[in-house]
Formats: structure tokens, C-alpha cells, sequence
């Protein structure tokens, strides 16, 4: 069963007063999409960043298709695509310009060049504005020019960082769409986000990561089993004035494992929640607190962040 | 070559860019336009031409004195020429110096008595004096090409004078119906503008006013000046560009690609480069059509001086840039730097005149090589082996910056 086409084996990286990444291992099948879930500044980036031989590990290698990131940089670069999280585009040129340029970047010319910007065009759903600068571009739009860039020299690996930040609904379901449709091509695909239901919908396995640490990973069934079967409550409220005390009270409560606060809503990780909702409606309304929505959910991989953090995922 | 692909994508960025095109293009023809108007002589010289300020000193008491004069004042010039009389050939010329005149003729005392044959046919030599304005082109011609005429009619006068054997007091009729017609037939000429200059037996002596006797165009300074001084401009503007990629992440793409870091440089380099040499050449063109800007008689010379004067500016700007905390702080000094360099170095007025500190400063601009160059071949039309030590200086500048730049930026971007 074990193909691995990416392999990270303890990669580290120290700035000089931080230590953005704490030994992360992990490897990727050949064909997968492999998701790193985790919040803002949790190490997500540069670790594709040190994927990518953007940046050298302090520590630790990481082999892809056969090359080490650490000495063989170049064959490294030839076998992966890269879509930043950053619109990575020059804007006063047209989406087909910006192609053909970062096609000759992967040393791509020609007929075959044009081909490839073609097809990449056409898998971005914008070959009829491909003479259009990009400037003129939608955030979506650009968005998918920025994936099709990282499809150009057609890689074995395509390095996807949060590539549906900022765009509206309609413009993340294409993208999901052809992430999907790129696998379903064979293309494997190391995707990170903060969004859980990305990784959830698009990953059979998931790798959690925190603080520059990998905290769990596994398939999505291994992960919520960690949770067991506890629920996850979400409670909108208003007017609590010591949120840390209603905090405190809530964890006391009988089957209430976790308790945070996210903005005005309460994230709640409950065993059997629908039992002990009048004990944490009481909680709250001793904390002066109004409820003005009440949600439960069966275990998912934000139950298993606040089982493991005592965070919310978006905190 | 992927550093020339780099070079040519930042190329065609900046110039779809109509901010930098202004800066580029537009600021130094329109300051260059609004100075030569202050120095009122756009175009070169005068316009329409009529009403010449032409002042007449006649020393002499013969009949050839007397026949310059006539032509002079005949009424077919009188559109032409404003003719004045003066006596004190100093006076006159010091109004030429003052911008009042365009001209100033001579006939020196005895100059009849001089040329025309005596009773034994000998005759000796004199000559007569034409001062011009130095700044002005076309009048100076039209009037040199007068009194060449006048010139050329009374040679003819003398010699057919020579050839009948006649004596010094028979030549004043001879004089007369010769010069009568010739007011109309220069005036004719002049319309036609198919004056044709004739051999002279008489010398014409002719003097532009001025220490060297050189024309002075204002826009063979103030082009090659501001061409320089928003040159480093750009240069520096370019410059920044990587640190821009680098913010737009873009710089970090090019870095994922197999692109070694060391041709991305050389590209981003070349590219700010490539554009500098298409900015100066464009000017240069452009000035030349529309100001009617000589940039002197050595292509070979004015080529090697454009490129190394970019070189070194781009070279600068690059390693201004590498050694910048950040992009704000690269556009700061890039800014001042230009500033600096363009006020020291000669791009808004000559440094003939610098001594001292001022002088050694000034030697530290890449401005000031450049203009020294520039106005060797435009003012001085020198040739390349008037500007050896420019060329030189601009090469040296441009290699030390360029690899210093490289290695800075080498060492910031591999992480």
C-alpha cells in the first residue's frame, strides 16, 4: 500500500527568537490529497515554504520523488507546482502572458508552451478572458490563474497554500471542483487551510497542526475518534461581563469536555450535548448572558482542534 | 536565457505603466521645453526672420566702405536688416554680448585705400570684420551670406576694374550700377533660399562673440541633464521592483521554479537596465526631433557613454536597493540619492565653476561623469577621446555596484 511520493522527516525551522516549525513528519501517497489543517501561524506555510526549497530546514529532510529538498533543490523544483496563498501574478500583464512567462520559468517554449497555457486556461475556466490583464481579474479569477500557473509544467506534486482565501462562495466551489478533478487525474495534491470542511471534503487523510507541531493525523475517522462522542455545541450569546468566569463554570459542568470563545459564540465540546443544554443555558444565564442561537454537531475536526488545543480552530 | 525573459517581462511592465512613462518621457522633455523657452531660443534661433539687428561700423572713408553701406540700407533689405550705424567697434560688439544684436560688420579705416589698385596697379590686403551671435544659428548665416555677396560683387568690380587698366578714382562708377542691383538680388536669393556664396578675393573676417567662439545651445546641457537626472529616477524606481516581488510574492515564486536565485537577480537587474537604455535612447531621439538637439559627431562615443551612464545608474540603484531595510525605505533614498546627485552633479546647471568640496562632491555622482561626458560630445562635439575618463569612471561605478548588488541580494533572498 505504501507509495510515498513526499516524505518529511523531522523538519524543523528556527528564526532566530522563534521556532516556526517543531519536528513535523509526515508523507504523502502518490495520487492523495493530503490537507494540513491548522489556524493562522500554526507553521502550515512554512512548511510548504520549506517543501518548496523556498526556504532551507533547520533540521530534518524531506524527500520528494526521489530528491532531497536539502541537496537537490533544482530536481525538487522540477517535479512540483506551487500555488502561494499570495496571488503570485503580475497584474499589468494578461492572464495569458503571465502563462507564457511562467511557463519559460519551468523551461517550457514553444508549441508546447502554448499547448500547456491552453490547457491550464481551460482547466481555469478563462481561456475566453485570457488577453485580459489580470488587474481587471475578479478575486476568484485570479485565484484560479494562480492555480494554473503551479499546473503549467504538468508536476507530479501540487503544493496548494489556502488558495481559497478571500473569494467568495461560488469561486471556493470551483476550486474545490478542480482540485478534485486534478486528483481524479492523478495529480497529488499537499492542501492547507483553516477552513475544516476544505480538508474535510477534499482529504481522506489530515494532518492537524499547531504551534509549529504536527498534533494529529490520520484519516478523518482516526481523528474524530479521538474526540469520541463528544458533540459540538455553538451557542450565540450576549451580554456575559466575565467571559473567563462563564468559561470556568462551563468546563465544571457535567459532560462538557472544552469550552472557548469565539467572538459572540460559544464553542462548546460536550459528551451527549442535547442532555446538559439546560445545565449550560442556566450557566449562561447566571453569567447575566443572553442565548440567541443554539447549535450541536456530531464530532468533526473542529471538535477534535478544541480536543486537542483547547482552542477553536479560528481562534 | 531565463535572466533575459526576466529582463524583458519587467521591460514590457514598465512601459504599460503610464505613471512611469511620464516620469520617464514627459518630465524631462517638458522641464527641458519650459527651460529652453526661458532661455528664448527655442527653435534655435529667431522666428520669423526679419528685422535683423545688424549695426554697420564704417570706418572706412572710401568708396567701398560706402558701397557696403549702400547695399545695406538699399530698400529690398530693409525687411531683412535692421541696420544701425555705429563708430566704436567695441561698443557694437559689446551689444552682441548684451543679446541686443545679431550681427556686427566692420570695415576698417583705409580698407578702400587699401584694396583698390593704385596709378601702378598695386594693391594691398584687408579685411573685413563679421561678429555674431553666438546663441543664435540662422541670422548669423543670413548675414555672413550679405555681406559675402556684397564681398564677391566688389572683387568682381576690382577685378574688371584691373583688367581696364583704370585708376583708384575711376572705380566709384564702376561701383555704383554694380551694387545698385544687388539689393534686390540678394533679397531675391534669400526668398528663393538659394543664396549662393561666392569666392572671395577679399578676406571676410568672420568672430561669434564668446571666449570660444562656440555656439551655445541651451538644450545641448539641459537635455543630456534632465535625461540624466530622471534616469536615476527610474533606475532607482526599477530597482525597486525586486523588493516589490518580493512583497507580491512573486519574487518567491520565481524562486519555486528551477530558476537558479542568481539568474533571477541578473534578470530583475537586466531588467531595470534594458529600460534605461530604451528611456535615454527614446529622449535622446525625441529631443532631437522636437528640440532640434545635436548629440554631437561620434555615434561610436555617444553609445558607449549611454550605456555605461545607465549602467552605473542601474548598477547604483540595484545596490541602493539590496542594502535597503525594506522598499519604503529603498524609495526614500533612492529619492534623495537622485536628488542629491542630480543638484552636485550638473544636471541643473554647469559645474565648470566648482571648487573645492563642492567640486570633490560633485565628482562622487554618477550625474556628474555622465554630464561631463554628454557635454564633451553635445557642447564641445569632442569625439571618444574626450571622454576616456567619463566612460572609464561610469564602467568602474557600474561593475563594483552591480556586484555588490548581486551579492547582497543573494544573501538576503536564500533563506
Amino acid at each position: 500500500m505504501s507509495n510515498p511520493i513526499l516524505q518529511a522527516q523531522n523538519l524543523h525551522k528556527r528564526y532566530e527568537k522563534v521556532h516556526a516549525v517543531q519536528g513535523i513528519s509526515f508523507d504523502i501517497q502518490q495520487g492523495e490529497i493530503f490537507s494540513l489543517l491548522g489556524p493562522n501561524g500554526a507553521g502550515k506555510t512554512t512548511t510548504i515554504s520549506m517543501l518548496s526549497c523556498l526556504l532551507s530546514a533547520t533540521e530534518g529532510d524531506a524527500v520528494i520523488d526521489g530528491h532531497s529538498v536539502r541537496t537537490q533543490a533544482d530536481a525538487v523544483k522540477r517535479v512540483i507546482g506551487v500555488v502561494p496563498q499570495e496571488i503570485a501574478l503580475y497584474p499589468d500583464l494578461t492572464a495569458r502572458e503571465n502563462l507564457m512567462f511562467w511557463g519559460k520559468m519551468y523551461s517550457l517554449s514553444g508549441a508546447h508552451l502554448k499547448q500547456r497555457v491552453a490547457e491550464t486556461l481551460e482547466i481555469a475556466g478563462l481561456s475566453d478572458r485570457a488577453n485580459e490583464k489580470v488587474e481587471t481579474y475578479s478575486g476568484g479569477m485570479k485565484r484560479r490563474i494562480n492555480i494554473a500557473v503551479g499546473l503549467l509544467h504538468e508536476p507530479k506534486v501540487l503544493f496548494m497554500d489556502e488558495p481559497t482565501v478571500g473569494i467568495d462562495p461560488q469561486s471556493r466551489r470551483r476550486i474545490l471542483d478542480t482540485v478534485l478533478e486534478l486528483n481524479q487525474r492523478g495529480l497529488t495534491v499537499l492542501y492547507t487551510t483553516h477552513y475544516m470542511e476544505e480538508a474535510a471534503e477534499l482529504s481522506r487523510r489530515i494532518g492537524i497542526v499547531d504551534h509549529g507541531k504536527l498534533i494529529a493525523l490520520g484519516t478523518q475517522d482516526d481523528l474524530t475518534k479521538l474526540v469520541g462522542e463528544s458533540d459540538t455545541v455553538r451557542i450565540g450569546i450576549s451580554g456575559v461581563n466575565d467571559t473567563d468566569a462563564l468559561l470556568a463554570a462551563l468546563t465544571k459542568l457535567s459532560g462538557v469536555d472544552h469550552a472557548a470563545l469565539e467572538e459572540d459564540e460559544l464553542v462548546l465540546q460536550a459528551t451527549n450535548a442535547n442532555a446538559h443544554l439546560s445545565q449550560i443555558i442556566s450557566a449562561i444565564g447566571a453569567a447575566s448572558g443572553q442565548v440567541k442561537s443554539i447549535k450541536v454537531a456530531e464530532p468533526n475536526l473542529e471538535a477534535v482542534f478544541l480536543h486537542l488545543t483547547g482552542r477553536a480552530l479560528r481562534d | 536565457m531565463k535572466a533575459l525573459q526576466i529582463a524583458v517581462k519587467d521591460t514590457l511592465t514598465r512601459f504599460r505603466d503610464w505613471k512611469a512613462l511620464a516620469g520617464m518621457f514627459a518630465a524631462p522633455l517638458i522641464i527641458s521645453a519650459m527651460i529652453g523657452l526661458a532661455f528664448g531660443d527655442l527653435g534655435g534661433d529667431e522666428a520669423p526672420i526679419e528685422n535683423i539687428p545688424v549695426v554697420l561700423v564704417n570706418l572706412d572713408a572710401g568708396e567701398l566702405g560706402q558701397a557696403y553701406e549702400d547695399v545695406l540700407t538699399s530698400p529690398d533689405l530693409a525687411t531683412l536688416i535692421a541696420l544701425e550705424t555705429m563708430q566704436d567697434p567695441e561698443a557694437a560688439k559689446a551689444r552682441i554680448e548684451a543679446g541686443e544684436l545679431r550681427a556686427v560688420i566692420v570695415i576698417p579705416a583705409g580698407f578702400s585705400e587699401t584694396v583698390i589698385p593704385d596709378s601702378h596697379g598695386n594693391s594691398g590686403q584687408a579685411n573685413v570684420e563679421l561678429y555674431t551671435d553666438p546663441t543664435a544659428e540662422i541670422s548669423p548665416v543670413i548675414v555672413r551670406s550679405i555681406v559675402e555677396r556684397i564681398t564677391a560683387a566688389i572683387n568682381s568690380t576690382l577685378l574688371a576694374g584691373q583688367v581696364a587698366g583704370q585708376q583708384a578714382a575711376g572705380y566709384a562708377p564702376l561701383l555704383g550700377p554694380a551694387m545698385g542691383q544687388l539689393g534686390a538680388a540678394i533679397g531675391a536669393e534669400l526668398q528663393s533660399g538659394n543664396l549662393n556664396l561666392q569666392e572671395s578675393l577679399l578676406d571676410l573676417e568672420v568672430v561669434s562673440t564668446g571666449e570660444t567662439g562656440e555656439s551655445f545651445d541651451p538644450f545641448a546641457f539641459f537635455i543630456p541633464g534632465m535625461a540624466v537626472f530622471f534616469l536615476m529616477f527610474s533606475m532607482f524606481e526599477g530597482s525597486r521592483s525586486i523588493l516589490q516581488e518580493e512583497r507580491h510574492w512573486t519574487l518567491q515564486r520565481l524562486m519555486s521554479t528551477p530558476t537558479p536565485t542568481w539568474e533571477i537577480i541578473l534578470g530583475k537587474m537586466g531588467g531595470t537596465f534594458l529600460t534605461g537604455l530604451l528611456q535615454f535612447t527614446i529622449l535622446m531621439l525625441s529631443s532631437t526631433y522636437l528640440f532640434g538637439v545635436s548629440w554631437g559627431t561620434s555615434i561610436l562615443g555617444l553609445a558607449i557613454l549611454v550605456v555605461l551612464t545607465v549602467f552605473a545608474a542601474s548598477g547604483l540603484g540595484a545596490m541602493l536597493t539590496a542594502f535597503s531595510r525594506n522598499e519604503n525605505q529603498a524609495g526614500v533614498v533612492g529619492s534623495a540619492v537622485s536628488l542629491v546627485f542630480g543638484a552636485l552633479g550638473g544636471s541643473f546647471f554647469p559645474t565648470d565653476g566648482l571648487t573645492g568640496l563642492i567640486n570633490i562632491a560633485s565628482k562622487l555622482t554618477v550625474n556628474r561623469w555622465a554630464m561631463d561626458g554628454f557635454l564633451a560630445l553635445t557642447v564641445n562635439r569632442g569625439g571618444l577621446a574626450d571622454i576616456q575618463t567619463p566612460i572609464l569612471v561610469l564602467a568602474v561605478v557600474g561593475s563594483v555596484t552591480f556586484v555588490l548588488a548581486t551579492l547582497a541580494f543573494q544573501k538576503r533572498f536564500v533563506k
